[in-house]
Parts: structure tokens; C-alpha cells; sequence
């Protein structure tokens, strides 16, 4: 008997089932491969170049005299723009969804501005004094940014728009906290926030970021819950309850998720911008399906950061540009044509 | 006992109170239908059958429980419900939608079991909505989208179904194929339906207990032979009318009075 | 549910004319409050007379040469960004659409830096021409990015599409300044948005742009109305949702050029005050775009005259001080109220 829901099949293991969307299996293989094939370039490509061949010798743990370039040197710095990449793609997705607008974003509830205005604040007084610091006290003020905006959003329920509305108020706010402590702080200190807040991957590596990977890890149970419940809440309200959803626990679940990844992802790289944004609307493009797919959002993120990062440090060499100017560059021109392109409309 | 009752059903939108101390009872196996002029509360009340509305006071009461206190999940197996104006999902296709019907029967582990697939294929092909499997809702006539949301509806295979005005923007050859759907599936299946109708005919010929409001309040119950009144007619929504047996059914046909003539 | 009653129809009158006159006589006072407070403190008599009498006292000069070309700048750039911020909001049916979406801002600052580090230009008159060029080009792209392809330029191609162009051409900006550091020290002043130093010259070539730009959003304001509704109802309605959301568009686009040029990018403005004034208002576009003329203004120039007096000697830009003295307020209102996409 052939499914009713077309595009999808079943995999059955005992009495356990689970659909698979084909086209997604497909889109999240191409996009595997690409990410693969970014990396290796990524590896690659630097002041000096190193043969593909010998940068899979060092990745396959084999001896190779570019152990140094691309085992020490680069090796963390794309492993860091990958999880980064990760992460915000799929914190834009599980964002998205929860206010059920294709602008809404890390930078649109809070979470950036707020690690930003904690990390510059600090800086700028003195309070942080080294680089180890950073990435915590990044987390800390993207995670209470995030829950300030949903905890004023609350009025008997979660209602989208009002998420929405005060994220970007909040967050408009605390970016002008920002430029604030950027004009009273000391000269020397808030030349370095000012460094750290365009977003950057120079000079990250495992000791200050690798909490990231544990939190994708960690995240993981989580990820597979958010995928099943965002699956019926874009429904409206009175269908989803209808169908017997928790809306309101859905939806702190998947806004507290996409909160804590963001932040986390904030904290390794600073604030990236336009990645979450943009990530999950291209893989929903990409997989045709009828919500943002969460694993195929967070591949596109990694692929748009681990190829920005290149380009970062490739377009203007020997000056190198951060990371978070050129997701815009890499990732723009492909958002545009596929708006030209795609069959889905946007009413 | 009746498997769903409303008991002292106060219902309010943050201070304007729509229904005061209702109560009713909703007789099983039977099609209940809710009639009254606009703004009488008829979808108000069926939104608080249905737990999307909870009430100030009083308590609505599935098989024994307060319907406040019972796991939304639970609820879900047991009503199904079609709001007046759904919103699906962007670019989400007819078969994938009617599948989503089945999410309270579904677990994490257990997405598409032998029993979803049945009810689903059984869904589509009563509402003659199989062949549109392919086709993405947005792109759908108004008919074959409220076809679609009945067939989800019908895949959550519930014994109570709550529809709230389920022929709105339905042409009326399809407003007859969806009223005889849901007539079907009661003597068939022996569903419980409860209906908000405007077509106050419409109701009477498809109703087995007709419900009329107005302000808030129950003004009349039962039989629509005995219910639907040229009295009832002129204090429920204040028009002047003689009420004729309908030819084909023998149910009461409402039809206005004294037409202005110019 | 609109209550169409007679009574509910006067009451809903009364308290939008109630309302209109509260915020005619805010703007009035945060008027005064910027001729009279600042660095130096003018008493208010001494201001009127000033304004009206001339003299030569150095209080009337300050008052006379900077701070009322200040304040026209202040009216002209508040009101342009309430009134396109409104009617972004309505065309692309998105709460959280500001002026800039449609890439406006960020064409603008395009154009400065064109002017300043290709053609040398130096001075904040100078910037607005180019400013305004930059505005129109990256709109005009942008619509017709969202236009092509399926469906035309619905609500949500034109809010991605916009925002995918804004942060491109961020990233463009970045790019280049980053290698030319003499264009990044002349550009950062007038990138962050503020009132100072401007001058009368600029708040005459503002004035034009301003007026047909207005024109334009109020000959839509029924339009909008019906877009609010979804297009298929509007076209049942016999709007022409094409038209009307190209006109309203190009109102905005010529509002916001006009306003981003002459003070640098201004958030918070266009965003918040619409919604403030659907709280106060209702959501008829004509008293959401009067009420959104007045509040843009008053919030402007009272974040404007609190930044002057906030760390002196030193100034905080107005488009710094826009947000934190807004953002109180919407998320009360914000709170209070339904949320209203347009």
C-alpha cells in the first residue's frame, strides 16, 4: 500500500516507527558532503597550501609534515566555525519556528545584543581581564537577554508576535547599552570588545570553545524532541490544542533551546550575524517541506560559516576580516536567488 | 451518564462575559447542533468543549472528569476538533496534513503505525479528498481545503467531533456533502457530533437535538421538530417567519415572513 | 471585535481625538525642551524671544544658529521614520518590518561611503544627496528581487529579501572600510545616527523628499487598510494590493532616504512608534500615520535633548538614546494590548 503522505517513508524497527522525509535525507546528504568538502578546502587553503591528500593524513591521525599548519593552526579554527555554524543554524530554526517569523533570530530575541552588551560592559570597565573569560561570561548574558525577553513576553501564555516584538526591543535597547559603554569605556578595552563583537574565529580553539561541542552533544535528546513537537506548531492555536499539544510547554522547550545554543554558539565566536537568520530559510527551501527542518538548517549553518571563515581569511589577505562580516557575503546572493527560484510563496 | 456535560458554564474573553451559567448536556450518539444569531456565544461554548477556552466558572465534564484537569493528550483521543478558521502549516501538502490528525496517537517512537496508515487512508477516502494526497493546501478551492481539515479531523478517529461552522465558504451542493459526511459518520460509526450552524435549516434538517442560544443563554433544546417554532424563531433572532415541513425531510423549513416589498 | 455601534463608534472618536491632542501637546513640549535644555540651559522666555525677535545675545545665537536647525532636523527625521515605519509595517503585514527592511539604511550609508571615500565629499550636506541615491537604489533592488518569481512581492519575499540585501550590503561596507581607514573615521560620524550638527542647510534639502513623501503614504492609507486584511479580501474589496504596495513602498523608501541621510541610521524610531500608535489608536492607517507623524517626532527629540544633558560635556547620540528611552514604553504597550500586525 503506498503512503498517503507523499515524499515520506517508514522505517520500522519492532513496534518502533518513524517517518523519513526522502527529499530531506537527500538535501542533509549533499549538504554532509559539502560541509566535508568546505572543511578539506578550509584545510587547505591559507598562507601556505597544503595538499588535499596531506591534509587527510592529518585528519586520518597519519604523520605529515603540515602536522603543525593544519593540525595546530587550523584544525580548532574550523572545527570551531563548524559547531558555531551548527548551532546558530539550528538555534534559527527552533527560534523561527517559535515566533513564526522568517526574520525572527538570535539578534531578534535578545540573545546577541545581550552577550554583546555583557561581554563589551565588562570589557570596557575592566572586569574582564583575558580571553579565557569571555566565552562565559558571553553565555551568561546571551542566556539571561533571552530569558528577560521570554519571561516579559509571558502574559498568560506565549503569544508569537508579542515574543517577537519585545526580543527586538530588548534588543535594540541593549545594543544602544552597547555603543554606550563603547564611548564611556577605557580606550585600549573597548577597542578589544569593539574586535570581539563583529564576530570572529581568529585565534579560537578547543580550550575556549570546546564547551561548544559538549553542548551540541548534550543538546541532542533535546534536538529529537524539538523536531517531533515543531513538526504541529505551526498550526494555528486552536488546531494545535486540538490535536492535543502542550503548546505553551512546546514552546518554552523549543525557545529555551534555540536561547541556550545561541548563547553558547555567541560565547565561542561572538555575535555571527545573519547565519540563523538566513540558514534555516535556505534548507527549507532546499527540502521543500512543510516546516524548517532542523538537521538539514544546522548543516547549511555550518557550511555558510566554515566557508565564510575561509573567505575571511582568503579575500583580503594578507588582512584578515571577521567572520561575521562575510556569512553575509557567502550566504545573501544564495538566500536572494532562491527566493527568485523557489516554488514556496510567502503569504 | 453522558460522556459530555457542561455544568454552570461561565465563559469570558478577558472581562466581557459571553455565556453565563450554562448548562448542557450532550447526548451521545446523537448530532447536536448549535444555533443563534451572531455574538450569542454558540462558538464560544464549543470552544469550551472543546478545552481551548477555559471557563471562568462552572466545569465541562468528559466521561465523569473536569475537562480542565485532564492531560491535554488524553483529550485529544477522545475529541476531535475543526476550529472555524484553521491555519495550516506553509507548503504542507493534503496527505501530510490529514496525517498530522493523528499526533495524539502517535509517540516519538511509534510515528506512523499500522493504525495511523488505516485511518488516514480511511479519512481521505470519505471525504473524497485520496486524489488531492500530492497536492499542497495552500493551492487547494475553498471546498476541497474544508474537506481536507474534516479528513484530519476524522484521521484523529475520536468518538466526539466538534465542528464549528464547518460549511462557511462552502458552496451549497458541498455544504450538503459535508453535512451528509458528518450524518454518516454518526449513524454509521455512531459518532457524537456537536455542530455550530448558521443556516438555522440546514440545522433543523440534520440536527437529532438542536441547541438555541442567544445572550449567552440556552433559550430552547431539543428535538428540532419540537424546537424550531415561529415563536422561537422571532425571540432567538427576532425575524417574523412561518415554518413549513420540508418537502423532502418533513423537518421544519423555516421561511421569512413579509419580505419588504418596496 | 471592532465595535460598530454608534455609541462605541463616538466613543472610539473621542478617545482617538483625545489621544491626538496628547500627542500634539507632547511633541510641543519635547519642541521647547530641545530649543531650551542643553549644554547651555536657555530660559524659555528668552528662546521664544529669540525666535521670534532675533537679537544677538549668546543665548539667542545658540538658540537660533544650533539648536532650532537641530530641532526642524529632529521633526523632519522623527516624523519621516513614524510614518515609514507604519506603513512598512502594513505593506510587508510584519510587526516587526522597520524603515531600514526593504534595505533603505544600509543603501544609504552605501552612498556615504561611496561619496566619501571615491569622490571625496566632506561634508554632512554633501553626504545627503548621495545617502538618498543609495536609499533608492537598494530599494528599488530589492523589490524587484521579490517581485520575480512566483507569487510577486508578497509580505514575506519582501521582508527576506530585504533583510538578505541589508545584511549583504553591511558586509559590503565592512569590507571595504576595513581597508580604507581615513573613509572609516569620517563615516563612523555620521553612521551613528544623530541630530548633531546639523544645520539648516540640511533640514531644507530634507523638505522636499519629506512632503511628497508623506503624499505618498497617506494616499495609501485606505489601501493599507484592506492589505491588513489579507490580498484576497483586499482585491474583493476593489484595492489594488499591487499598487498600493509599491506606492506605499516608495512613500517609505523616499521617507526613510531622506531621514537616513540627513541623521545617519536611527533604529528603534520607525519600529516601536507605529505600534505605539496602533495601542493608542486603533489600527485605521489614517490615525495610525498621524499619530505615528507626531510620536516619531516627540521621541526623537526628546532622546536627542536627554543625550545632550545625559554626560556632559560629551553628547550621546540620539540614535543611542531612542531605544533606551523607548523601550520602557513598547513593552508596556506591548503587554497590554493584542499584538496588531498592521
Amino acid at each position: 500500500m503506498s503512503l498517503p503522505l507523499s515524499g515520506h517513508s517508514v522505517a520500522r524497527f519492532g513496534p518502533a516507527s518513524f517517518l523519513v522525509h526522502r527529499r530531506s535525507v537527500a538535501v542533509a546528504a549533499a549538504l554532509l558532503v559539502l560541509l566535508f568538502g568546505a572543511v578539506v578546502a578550509s584545510l587547505c587553503l591559507g598562507e601556505s597550501s597544503v595538499s588535499p591528500a596531506s591534509v587527510l593524513d592529518v585528519l586520518l591521525g597519519r604523520p605529515s609534515p603540515d602536522q603543525l599548519v593544519v593540525g595546530e593552526l587550523r584544525l580548532p579554527r574550523v572545527t570551531v566555525g563548524l559547531l558555531v555554524g551548527l548551532a546558530l543554524g539550528l538555534a534559527g530554526a527552533l527560534i523561527q519556528t517559535v515566533a513564526r517569523n522568517p526574520l525572527a533570530s538570535p539578534d531578534v530575541i535578545g540573545v546577541s545584543h545581550g552577550a554583546s552588551a555583557v561581554v563589551v560592559g565588562l570589557m570596557a570597565f575592566g572586569y574582564v581581564q583575558t580571553a579565557r573569560q569571555v566565552p562565559w561570561v558571553a553565555v551568561a548574558g546571551g542566556l539571561a537577554a533571552g530569558l528577560l525577553v521570554y519571561l516579559l513576553a509571558w502574559r498568560r501564555g506565549m503569544h508569537a508576535q508579542r515574543f517577537v516584538l519585545i526580543g527586538i526591543g530588548i534588543s535594540i535597547a541593549l545594543s544602544s547599552l552597547t555603543s554606550l559603554f563603547l564611548t564611556k569605556g577605557d580606550g585600549l578595552q573597548a577597542q578589544q570588545a569593539k574586535v570581539w563583537m563583529t564576530g570572529s574565529l581568529n585565534g579560537a580553539g578547543f580550550d575556549q570553545s570546546g564547551y561548544l561541542a559538549w553542548v551540541l552533544l548534550a543538546s541532542v535528546p533535546a534536538v529529537l524532541w524539538a523536531a517531533r513537537a515543531q513538526r504541529s506548531i505551526s498550526f494555528d492555536d486552536s488546531t494545535a490544542v486540538g490535536l492535543g499539544l502542550r503548546l505553551n510547554r512546546i514552546r518554552l522547550g523549543t525557545a529555551l533551546l534555540g536561547i541556550v545554543l545561541a548563547s553558547c554558539a555567541t560565547g565561542a565566536a561572538g555575535p555571527v550575524d545573519f547565519v540563523a537568520l538566513m540558514a534555516p530559510q535556505i534548507a527549507v527551501r532546499l527540502t521543500r517541506g512543510a516546516q524548517l527542518p532542523l538537521c538539514c538548517s544546522a548543516l547549511t549553518g555550518a557550511v555558510v560559516v566554515v566557508l565564510a571563515d575561509l573567505l575571511a581569511r582568503r579575500l583580503l589577505a594578507p588582512v584578515e576580516l571577521p567572520v561575521g562580516v562575510v556569512t553575509a557575503l557567502v550566504g545573501a546572493p544564495y538566500l536572494m536567488w532562491l527566493l527568485i527560484r523557489s516554488r514556496r510563496g510567502g503569504s | 451518564m453522558h460522556r459530555l456535560e457542561a455544568r454552570g458554564l461561565t465563559l469570558a474573553y478577558e472581562s466581557r462575559t459571553v455565556v453565563e451559567e450554562l448548562d448542557l448536556t450532550v447526548p451521545d450518539g446523537a448530532v447536536t447542533v448549535i444555533v443563534g444569531p451572531n455574538a450569542c456565544g454558540k462558538s464560544t461554548l464549543l470552544r469550551a468543549l472543546g478545552r481551548l477556552l477555559r471557563p471562568v466558572r462552572g466545569e465541562v465534564l468528559l466521561d465523569g472528569a473536569e475537562l480542565a484537569g485532564t492531560p491535554t493528550r488524553k483529550i485529544a483521543q477522545r475529541i476531535g476538533l475543526l476550529p472555524q478558521s484553521p491555519v495550516a502549516p506553509e507548503g504542507i501538502s493534503v496527505g501530510d496534513l490529514v496525517a498530522r490528525g493523528r499526533q495524539p496517537h502517535q509517540s516519538w517512537w511509534q510515528q506512523w503505525s499500522a493504525a495511523d496508515e488505516q485511518a488516514v487512508t480511511e479519512a481521505m477516502a470519505r471525504t473524497s479528498t485520496t486524489e488531492l494526497a500530492g497536492r499542497s493546501v495552500d493551492e487547494l478551492s475553498g471546498g476541497q481545503r474544508q474537506r481536507a481539515w474534516i479528513a484530519m479531523a476524522l484521521a484523529q478517529d475520536t468518538d466526539i467531533l466538534l465542528l464549528d461552522e464547518p460549511t462557511t465558504f462552502l458552496d451549497i451542493a458541498h455544504q450538503v456533502e459535508v453535512l451528509d459526511l458528518v450524518r454518516r459518520l454518526n449513524r454509521e460509526r455512531g459518532r457524537t457530533v456537536v455542530a455550530v450552524l448558521h443556516d438555522l435549516n440546514q440545522a433543523a434538517r440534520y440536527a437529532d437535538h438542536l441547541v438555541a442560544m442567544r445572550d449567552g443563554r440556552i433559550v430552547a433544546q431539543g428535538p428540532p421538530a419540537e424546537v424550531v417554532t415561529a415563536e422561537l424563531v422571532r425571540e432567538v433572532f427576532g425575524l417574523d417567519a412561518v415554518i413549513v415541513p420540508d418537502p423532502v425531510t418533513g423537518t421544519p423549513l423555516v421561511i421569512p415572513g413579509a419580505p419588504w416589498a418596496g | 471585535m471592532a465595535d460598530t455601534t454608534e455609541p462605541g463608534r463616538r466613543a472610539l472618536l473621542r478617545r482617538r481625538i483625545l489621544w491626538l491632542t496628547a500627542a500634539v501637546a507632547v511633541l510641543l513640549a519635547a519642541v521647547l525642551l530641545s530649543l531650551t535644555v542643553g549644554s547651555r540651559g536657555v530660559p524659555f522666555g528668552e528662546a521664544v524671544s529669540a525666535l521670534l525677535h532675533g537679537g544677538d545675545t549668546a543665548n539667542a545665537v545658540v538658540v537660533r544658529e544650533l539648536r532650532l536647525p537641530r530641532t526642524v532636523v529632529g521633526l523632519a527625521v522623527g516624523a519621516a521614520l513614524g510614518l515609514a515605519g507604519a506603513v512598512m509595517q502594513g505593506v510587508t503585514r510584519n510587526p516587526i518590518a522597520e524603515p531600514g527592511i526593504l534595505g533603505v539604511s544600509q543603501g544609504a550609508a552605501a552612498g556615504v561611503v561611496f561619496a566619501i571615500s571615491v569622490l571625496g565629499v566632506g561634508s554632512l550636506a554633501g553626504y545627503v544627496w548621495f545617502g538618498f541615491a543609495g536609499a533608492a537604489v537598494a530599494a528599488v533592488l530589492v523589490y524587484a528581487l521579490a517581485g520575480t518569481g512566483r507569487g510577486g512581492a508578497t509580505p514575506v519575499k519582501l521582508a527576506l529579501a530585504g533583510s538578505a540585501m541589508t545584511a549583504f550590503i553591511a558586509s559590503l561596507i565592512t569590507t571595504v572600510l576595513t581597508t580604507d581607514a581615513a573613509t572609516m573615521d569620517r563615516f563612523r560620524f555620521w553612521h551613528v545616527g544623530s541630530l548633531a550638527g546639523r544645520t539648516a542647510d540640511v533640514a531644507w534639502q530634507l523638505m522636499p523628499f519629506l512632503l511628497v513623501g508623506t503624499a505618498l503614504v497617506f494616499a495609501v492609507a485606505r489601501g493599507l487598510d484592506a492589505l491588513a486584511l489579507g490580498d484576497d479580501t483586499a482585491k474583493g474589496l476593489g484595492a489594488r494590493t499591487g499598487t498600493t504596495r509599491a506606492v506605499g513602498a516608495l512613500g517609505a523608501t523616499v521617507l526613510t532616504g531622506s531621514a537616513v541621510a540627513a541623521a545617519g541610521p536611527i533604529a528603534f524610531v520607525g519600529l516601536a512608534v507605529p505600534h505605539a500608535a496602533r495601542a493608542l489608536v486603533g489600527t485605521d492607517h489614517r490615525w495610525v500615520l498621524t499619530l505615528s507623524a507626531l510620536l516619531g517626532p516627540a521621541l526623537l527629540l526628546l532622546a536627542d535633548t536627554l543625550g545632550r544633558v545625559l554626560f556632559p560635556p560629551s553628547e550621546v547620540p540620539a540614535g543611542v538614546m531612542t531605544a533606551l528611552v523607548g523601550v520602557p514604553v513598547l513593552v508596556a504597550l506591548v503587554r497590554r494590548k493584542k499584538v496588531v500586525a498592521a
